[in-house]
């Protein structure tokens, strides 16, 4: 009787984690099968449940392979390489100053460290748009806004709070006493650094880069303020065409949703769960 | 320029002085002096005077748009925050194929953007999207009156879609920290499962619950993408997108900044909680 009781207990149990397991594969995949639906639909009227016919036009269009005159197709290979030129900028920028920045807050004891600390912090504390809206208005002054500069500034912005944070954390943990041992042997502190401290935070390093590098080709409200209608990267195109052409909105949004989980998928690891959050 | 300096006073700089230079620099330049002027500005009418004439027109205009942002946080950092703790306790109690699948599953959508997630819902919860048809077709509603979602509940189930997960894996990230012997001492001493979870696994996670409830808080109350792409310019609408108008179609700073520090107040207790835990995690 007991033995009957507990089979069923488990019969139970299994029953409801498949429940959870096909309402959990239904809500994460429905909006993500109807983008990819929408980026190959040729024709889809209601209420039909998938469309009626499909084709990789829109795909196409959007690699420059076929012109169209439909409204918001464009060929979205110069927003593509203004995007990445963008976000490769970017990151050698963010990185180069958030680098020593970084090895500073983990190393070394610093009067007003508090303020530094909270300058980094504030970022991730307070929305950040309210600080475009006034970076326009300064840009405006000095002749950087709808500019290429301006939008980059703005991505170093976004990417350096991450890059510091990373990176400093990434130097915090590697024990002091590797590269004192260095310089116990006659290492003077510099190439204590680069031939210790450096290969041995080179994983973190290069994960906060790659992550620098999406929040850039994701980055969307910096530049909505500070480029648009003059820097048109990839998000932007994006939003152009999400009213008026569903299909290429979509397209363009895979091409975006594929290096993101790509990329993410091979830093996560590295990267405290806090900051995996911390993407536009 | 500091190794001039260095040479002509005689003075040697420490060198983490040095090291900080260009990104304290930068931030002061590029984050503090907007902040502050944000918080100037709004504070200056039209003529350039000092007055509260933003924060009146402000409470005027938006009042509904403020209510509306206040409640779309509270109850989509609840929703998210109750979803992830209860995911997570089954995660960690409940080791099977399913559970170890599903932790993999929820990590997916932390990993895509805010604007992609904002051109899914568009068409997914759009009056003849995927959703609805897909509603019609199990005989749930009438197609010809879909759901409308483009309001309250299809921002919500965007933010949560893409929060969720991100409070799943903090959450879960702290419930893995929790030694097994705890949960071994607790069930041979006879605690049931609900009593282990609500006196011995939350309490234990409490800081990491708190820090991702307080870091989704503050990301929903500072998103433009989402409510921008699925509610424009309807009313009500969030503070973001309200921003976004009073600079694009009026050029009027002065309202658009005190909206910001409309946004500052509702994110206040939320940052200092958030700037006080880092402080004292990085001493």
């Amino acid at each position: 009787m007991r033995k009957i009781l507990i089979i069923n207990k488990k019969l139970f149990i299994v029953t409801l984690e498949i429940i959870l397991l096909l309402f959990s594969l239904l809500l994460i995949f429905g909006p993500m099968t109807s983008l990819a639906l929408w980026s190959i639909t040729d024709k889809w009227f209601w209420p039909h449940l998938l469309p009626q016919s499909i084709g990789l036009d829109y795909w196409r269009q959007a690699l420059g392979i076929q012109k169209s005159l439909a409204i918001g197709a464009v060929s979205i290979i110069p927003a593509f390489f203004l995007s990445l030129m963008i976000a490769v900028i970017t990151v050698v920028t963010a990185m180069a100053i958030a680098i020593p920045a970084g090895y500073a807050l983990a190393k070394y004891k610093i009067p007003f460290g508090m303020f530094i600390f909270f300058l980094f912090l504030m970022p991730n504390a307070f929305p950040q748009q309210p600080i475009f809206v006034n970076l326009l208005d300064i840009f405006t002054k000095v002749g950087l806004a709808g500019t290429i500069t301006g939008v980059i500034i703005v991505h170093i912005l976004v990417g350096l709070v991450f890059g510091v944070w990373i990176t400093s954390a990434t130097f915090r943990s590697i024990p002091p006493q590797l590269e004192e041992a260095a310089r116990s042997v006659g290492a003077n502190g510099i190439k204590a650094f680069f031939r210790i401290t450096l290969p041995l935070a080179a994983p973190g390093l290069l994960a906060s880069s790659v992550f620098v590098f999406m929040t850039s080709l994701d980055e969307f409200t910096g530049t909505f303020f500070i480029g648009l209608p003059f820097v048109i990267t990839l998000p932007m195109t994006l939003y152009s065409s999400s009213g008026y052409n569903m299909q290429f909105a979509s397209v363009i949004a895979i091409i975006l949703l594929l290096p993101s989980i790509l990329f993410m998928m091979l830093i996560q690891k590295v990267l405290k769960a806090e900051y995996v959050g911390g993407m536009g | 320029m500091f190794a001039a300096a260095r040479k002509r006073r005689g003075f040697i700089f420490p060198p983490y002085v040095l090291l900080l230079f260009p990104a304290v620099l930068f931030m002061l330049l590029i984050y503090a002096y907007p902040f502050i002027s944000s918080v100037i500005r709004s504070f200056i009418n039209k003529k350039g005077a000092l007055s509260f004439d933003n924060y009146i027109k402000s409470w005027n205009l938006y009042l509904k748009d403020i209510l509306f942002t206040f409640s779309i946080t509270i109850f989509n950092t609840l929703a998210s925050g109750t979803i992830a703790v209860l995911l997570s306790v089954y995660f960690r109690l409940h080791d099977s194929v399913i559970s170890r699948f599903l932790i993999n599953l929820y990590r997916l959508p932390i990993f895509i953007p805010f604007v992609v997630v904002a051109q899914m819902m568009n068409g997914f919860l759009a009056p003849h999207g995927l959703l609805n048809i897909a509603l019609a077709q199990l005989r749930l509603i009438d197609l010809n009156n879909p759901l409308q979602l483009f309001n309250f509940i299809g921002l919500s189930f965007g933010f949560i879609w893409k929060l969720a997960p991100f409070t799943i894996l903090i959450i879960y990230g702290g419930f893995q920290m929790i030694d097994n012997s705890y949960i071994e001492a607790a069930r041979s001493s006879g605690a049931r499962r609900l009593n282990l979870i609500i006196r011995i696994l939350i309490p234990m996670n409490k800081p990491s619950i708190m820090v991702a409830l307080v870091l989704i808080y503050s990301q929903i109350v500072g998103t433009f993408t989402l409510p921008y792409m699925l509610i424009g310019g309807k009313i009500p609408t969030t503070i973001t997108v309200d921003i976004a108008h009073r600079v694009n179609y009026f050029m009027d700073f002065g309202v658009a900044n005190a909206l910001g520090v409309f946004s500052y107040i509702l994110v206040f207790v939320t940052a200092i909680y958030y700037l006080k835990t880092k402080v004292r995690e990085v001493k």
